[in-house]
């Protein structure tokens, strides 16, 4: 079948080996999904598109899954995004119930890929669609949406708003391509280094350092806490799992997912605000709230379908508007850029093959995931164990490979890294917030291009305010995300 | 009104148009932040001193300090060799054997001669696997 021609053993292969990758990396306390991608990323050069992106997504997957080990089995978050697993998934552990939470985790986990996986497919097409309408004043109006809502749901919105602005300033270093419509002259370039940064700092070099060197440094600052021993690893045995405990819960997990989707689909809001708004939400509903924090099973439900559920969301923006969900996604970027391919509105209409072999890799990786961690999850419990004085030095040598490779053989792009991993060091000691920087530093560009371009068009500021209806109603957003961040800000003051 | 409003780029500077707006942006922000948070940046010092009288020194300066020089040993290695990815390889073993070391807790004969292991048999694996499998230049 020419739809399914993508479908190679090799294909699905990587998806497995992906998947498996990802949960070790989410189940590693101090390492992330993000992480995984940043490591495995150039892997992906000879890979093709298609293959590549099949081992990106089952590493997303396996990443944002594997969270749930150490959550449930130490009280340690494997990812941000697992943090209210904990709340009852240790209790859960403590009563000699730990397999039974994970089980619960793992099958939430897959319902919550699911939906989401389920509104990406139909959403994000829709969405492309209208999309394509968009003139320059339209698209760099998305693009301040995307920044403003970024910024209303930052931890603190001054320094989100800051740190997604200093994202797109970098981005401006080097020079305004004349491919992209530009004049051809460079700038910001600090004295010396017009060689090196002429076309500016490369975007994986980048994200590789934040996401690579920077983890390794703030286990070195701490020490590289001690990996644990297999006999402190305990799953439990005095009760069974059964399916019968999601009897009347199919409401807070489409709940859950739906939120986590939603949470995705916000630009640079990470999993962590998804499944805290499912938890917070699981339990306002809830008629057993006051057992949550407890050992509820109904809030590892919302935990884990809520962030799983952030998977599928986080592709929508991507894939339609081009537009990261999440810093994950944004090295899904890099993945394209390798491949010469473009995300934005055309994509999923100009790429039918990769749009589906996407879709498909996702639903691989969530049955994939949920075999490998629902049938072998005593062996699966054993990662949390691996050293890690063993995988940080290998993860600081990807690093490289992936920044030198990026442009064939850049030395500077090491450096780059280096820069950025350091960077992303004092960035986490001064609040400074990485996901708006980096959503900043990639649209920075594109940015630029569609705001001078519109002033060069039509020659009036007023034109992003009168140029069409779609204008307007994003204006409407914008000044509703404005004033959510503000009543938010009170809020914390208040608080 | 429409001629109140009216703006002509200039193709010749349109490179420096948004970089300045941006840079406006973030000074105010920048400016903001200061004022907001006077208390605790004049108290930065004491922040930072915590920091880092609370780190692991040796772990964290240890890990800076092997990175940088495997960056910078990468390249002159790998042009005594030129094209072969031997500058990757022949750093990548010290370098996953030090930094290991650097983060083992006990260093004791079996796990210091597992890292040993692990820094022979993994870079040259991804050594071979992108000089040979996957033609990609290594310094």
């Amino acid at each position: 079948m020419e739809l399914f021609a993508f479908v190679t053993p090799l294909f699905l292969s990587l998806i497995v080996a992906g998947t498996f990758v990802g949960i070790v990396f989410g189940a590693i306390p101090g390492m992330t999904a993000t992480m995984a991608v940043a490591v495995c990323l150039p892997l992906t050069y000879p890979l093709g598109l298609e293959n590549g992106l099949a081992l990106l997504l089952g590493l997303y997957v396996g990443g944002i899954s594997g969270g749930l080990v150490p959550a449930i089995l130490l009280n340690i978050p494997g990812t941000p995004s697992s943090i209210t697993t904990t709340f009852d998934g240790y209790p859960m552990t403590r009563r000699g119930e730990g397999e039974r939470a994970l089980k619960i985790g793992i099958v939430s986990s897959l319902v919550g890929g699911l939906i989401s996986l389920a509104i990406l497919f139909l959403f994000a097409p829709v969405l492309a669609d209208f999309a394509i309408r968009f003139s320059y004043v339209e698209k760099f109006l998305i693009i301040f949406f995307a920044m403003t809502v970024m910024a209303a749901l930052s931890k603190d919105t001054l320094v989100g708003i800051f740190s997604g602005v200093l994202g797109i300033f970098i981005s401006l270093i080097g020079v305004y391509d004349l491919s992209d419509g530009g004049n051809g002259k460079t700038r910001l370039i600090p004295p010396g280094l017009d060689y090196w940064l002429d076309s500016g700092f490369s975007l994986l070099p980048v994200l590789i350092g934040l996401f690579g060197l920077t983890a390794v440094l703030c286990e070195a600052e701490l020490g590289v806490p001690r990996g644990l021993s297999r006999s402190e690893v305990k799953v439990g045995h005095s009760s069974r799992f059964s399916f019968s405990v999601f009897k009347g819960q199919m409401l807070n997990l489409i709940r859950s997912s739906g939120i986590g989707t939603f949470v995705g689909i916000l630009p640079g809001v990470g999993g962590s605000a998804a499944s805290i708004l499912a938890y917070t939400n699981a339990k306002t509903f809830s008629k057993n709230r006051d057992n949550f924090g407890k050992g509820e099973p109904a809030g590892i439900m919302a935990s884990e379908a809520g962030n799983n559920g952030l998977t599928g969301g986080a592709l929508v923006p991507l894939l339609s508007l081009g537009i990261p969900g999440d810093s994950t996604t944004a090295l899904l970027i890099g993945a394209f850029t390798l491949q010469g391919i473009q995300v934005g509105p055309l994509f999923i209409g100009n790429n039918p093959d990769t749009w589906n072999a996407m879709i498909f890799a996702m639903m691989i990786a969530n049955a994939a995931m949920f075999i490998m961690m629902f049938f072998a999850i005593r062996y699966v419990a054993l990662i949390v164990t691996v050293p890690k004085h063993i995988l940080y030095p290998i993860i600081l040598m990807m690093c490289v490979i992936g920044a030198y490779t990026i442009n064939y053989g850049i030395m500077f792009d090491v450096w780059t890294l280096a820069i950025f991993g350091l960077f992303g060091w004092v960035a986490y000691h001064t609040r400074l917030e990485i996901a708006p920087f980096i959503i900043g530093f990639i649209l920075g560009p594109s940015a630029e291009v569609y705001f001078v371009k519109s002033l060069e068009s039509f020659g009036d500021p007023t034109i992003f305010f009168t140029k069409s209806w779609i204008a307007m109603v994003l204006w409407v957003l914008i000044s509703g995300s404005i004033l959510i961040s503000l009543y938010l800000a009170r809020q914390a003051r208040r608080d | 009104m429409g001629d109140l409003t009216r703006v002509t780029i200039d193709f010749e500077s349109s490179h420096l148009l948004f970089p300045t707006i941006i840079a406006c942006v973030l000074a105010v922000l920048g400016l903001s932040i200061v004022v907001r948070e006077r208390r605790s940046i004049l108290a930065s010092g004491n922040h930072w001193a915590r920091i880092f009288s609370n780190m692991d020194k040796v772990r964290f300066f240890g890990t800076i300090a092997l990175t940088l020089v495997y960056f910078s040993l990468m390249v002159p290695v790998g042009d005594m060799w030129p094209n072969t990815g031997m500058g990757f390889l022949l750093c990548s073993i010290p370098f996953v054997f030090l930094t290991g070391a650097l983060f083992l807790h006990d260093r004791g004969l079996r796990p210091v001669a597992t890292i040993a292991v692990v820094a022979l048999v993994v870079p040259t694996l991804v050594w071979w696997l992108f000089t040979d499998v996957f033609f990609l230049t290594l310094p």
